[in-house]
């Protein structure tokens, strides 16, 4: 988090903090609006930006627009523009929306949150310049290399400046041309059907995971944890959630894909190392790590394991247990999440564990009762379930995330 | 930190102008070859409009090829090309490394379809000297030199042999001994992607290109980078460049 950033947040906290004093006697009305003038200027420029959360949210989806208009600005290809014409658009808006973005966010520091969605806008347009050479070049259609240059370009900017929404492009640039780059090694002849994918996708997920408890371990990399642990979350559950679904045909794992898993379990290693060796770790931090460990190498070891013959030419029984075994580790997976994140009191580990526990509920009454139950009781039951169900888990929700204020408030 | 971010700023900007020197430059020095398309399906849609594009050198058939290796799904592969009487360029064999002395283009295997295994074996009938051949679509147990009583009918062929004695009906009872074992099995065919099967052209101008593409009237220009990748530099729809 930058400098002007972290007075932002000692700002609001303050003012909240200010309240909490002056309606239990600490301070007097005097003492308070003579500690907030202490700090007027972070307040004027506060007041500039408009309230924080609002603003950065309304000036990404503002930046995504532009980039979105870019691109497809770029796509429709017009033959009026020139090749360097369209060049020149590219590289002067890159340059500008960068340059002003700094400007606004370090140099003059009035519009830092501005400034910040202007730096995220220069790195969509970076991308938008790379698809638009491909384009001016006919460099195919289906380009790995693309987003792979993408995410490694915009990856060090996120880094330096410390921030997030960079970050989680980076990633997400990553993740794409993965899916991408592994589809075009892959032969389909000898590996039938989408397990080795799920499965990459699997440990990906958990070793993005574990880079994310890494970040948060040292108190300079705290900031930019999140994309990590969110996206980490998010593409491990996902791939989980597939799992629970009786999807065990073909390989487990690829032959072809060996490069790529040595990277992310060398990745997932260096992380869980560093993260073991580093300042600040949260509680029950030794469990959810050596969770993660097992995952990673078990999901590991059978891909090399199951990387040429088929599963389905075991024994029904083996991928019925399989199967099995694969649900009850989601539905531990889940329970996991939600325990953790209620010990540490990290909103995020609770929303995703309670989605994913809403759709594997939902699964698991279609496996099993779409056959029993007539057709028209079936919805019926089901809506009413999940109705209920919202109901019950939106209050869960909303009282583990308020005593989570509550206890702030107390101590 | 504000001298890093103009370093990180400056490195994208330097990637993105890499990208177009290399490929302007290969553009001017590269030598350009003329490539037959042939007809495919629609397009998709992903990034604004282009026109997909497939060549005669697509799909290869490495028997007719000649080639003495089979290739993976992912591995490069090198076509060695020689000009047609037309002045398109054809496919005439295949290699894993690059042959400086003759002209090829680069490409990445997608699918690899290997043929059915087929073994021949040759028998001798032991009274008459007359030699037959049988293929098979399996690894056979016989060996060179064992003996058979085999039935053969009206055409000439072996329709079955076995060590014990056969009741062969209308066709000839006959003693064969085996004369040769081999693996004939062909390398079948791959399907080579060389990246240039995309050409982007203004959103709604693609129908024009299709059509000429499915009627075998178009030629692509391709200009060939030192390692044999190709850039697509025009189009020729009867022998007319297309902008």
């Amino acid at each position: 988090m930058s400098s002007k950033e972290k007075e932002f947040d000692f700002f609001q906290k303050l003012q909240q903090e200010i309240e909490t004093w002056l309606r239990e006697g600490l301070i007097s009305q005097e003492q308070k609006t003579k500690i907030l003038s202490r700090y007027k200027l972070i307040s004027e420029v506060e007041k500039k930006a408009g309230p924080g959360k609002l603003i950065t949210t309304i000036t990404i989806l503002g930046s995504i627009l532009i980039g979105i208009g870019v691109i497809l600005f770029i796509a429709a290809n017009w033959s009026e523009i020139p090749r360097w014409g369209k060049l020149f658009i590219i590289f002067s808006s890159m340059l500008i929306s960068y340059g002003l973005g700094f400007y606004l966010r370090y140099e003059k520091a009035n519009y830092p949150k501005v400034g910040a969605s202007l730096i995220f806008l220069g790195s969509l347009l970076f991308g938008a310049g790379i698809f638009l050479i491909a384009q001016i070049y006919h460099i195919q259609a289906h380009y790995p290399n693309g987003p792979l240059l993408w995410g490694l370009g915009v990856l060090p900017l996120a880094y330096l400046l410390r921030l997030k929404t960079i970050l989680s492009l980076a990633v997400i640039d990553l993740l794409i041309w993965l899916g991408l780059e592994s589809s075009s090694q892959i032969s389909f002849i000898e590996s039938r059907g989408p397990m080795p994918f799920i499965t990459l996708y699997l440990m990906t997920g958990i070793s993005l995971w574990a880079t994310g408890l890494m970040h948060k371990g040292f108190e300079s990399l705290k900031t930019i944890s999140a994309p990590y642990i969110a996206c980490g979350l998010v593409v491990t559950f996902s791939s989980g959630y597939i799992l629970t679904f009786d999807v065990f045909r073909g390989t487990f794992g690829s032959k072809d894909f060996i490069p790529f898993y040595i990277g992310i379990v060398a990745l997932f290693s260096m992380a869980s190392i560093l993260y073991a060796f580093s300042e600040e770790k949260e509680k029950s931090w030794f469990v959810e790590t050596c969770s993660l460990t097992f995952f990673i190498v078990s999901v590991f070891l059978l891909s090399l394991i199951y990387r040429d013959s088929p599963l389905h030419a075991e024994s029904s029984a083996f991928t019925k247990t399989a199967l099995l075994i694969s649900n009850i580790i989601f539905a531990l997976g889940v329970i996991g999440i939600i325990f953790l994140g209620y010990i540490r009191r990290s909103s995020a580990y609770i929303n995703i564990g309670l989605l994913f526990f809403v759709l594997d509920v939902v699964a698991r009454y279609f496996d099993f009762f779409w056959k029993l139950l007539p057709r028209s009781l079936f919805f019926i039951v089901g809506g009413i379930l999940l109705l209920s169900g919202g109901v019950f888990l939106e209050r869960k929700r909303r009282k583990i995330i308020a005593s989570f204020h509550m206890e702030y408030v107390s101590q | 930190m504000r001298i890093q971010f103009i370093a990180i700023v400056l490195i994208q900007a330097l990637l993105l102008a890499g990208m177009i020197a290399y490929k302007q430059y290969w553009l001017a020095r590269g030598e350009r070859i003329l490539l037959r398309t042939v007809p495919v399906d629609p397009r998709d849609i992903f990034r604004g409009d282009y026109v997909q594009l497939r060549y005669e050198i697509t799909n290869l058939d490495l028997d007719k090829l000649n080639a003495n290796e089979s290739f993976n799904t992912g591995e490069k592969i090198y076509i060695i090309l020689e000009k047609d009487s037309d002045g398109t360029y054809k496919a005439v064999s295949v290699s894993k490394i690059p042959l400086t002395d003759k002209k090829f283009i680069q490409g990445k295997v997608t699918y690899a379809m290997p043929k059915p295994a087929q073994w021949e074996l040759v028998f001798t009938d032991t009274a008459s000297g007359i030699k037959y051949k049988k293929v098979i679509g399996y690894e056979p147990g016989e060996t060179k030199g064992d003996f058979f009583e085999a039935c053969l009918d009206k055409t000439g062929n072996i329709t079955a042999y076995g060590s014990g004695h056969y009741d062969c009906g209308k066709d000839k009872t006959i003693n064969i001994t085996v004369d040769e074992v081999k693996n004939i099995t062909g390398l079948g065919a791959i399907n080579v992607e060389y990246g240039i099967e995309s050409y982007f052209v203004e959103e709604g101008k693609g129908k024009v290109i299709e059509t000429a593409r499915n009627a075998r009237k178009l030629k692509v220009e391709v200009a060939l980078e030192a390692d044999g990748k190709g850039i697509i530099t025009g189009l020729f729809m009867d022998g007319v460049l297309i902008k």
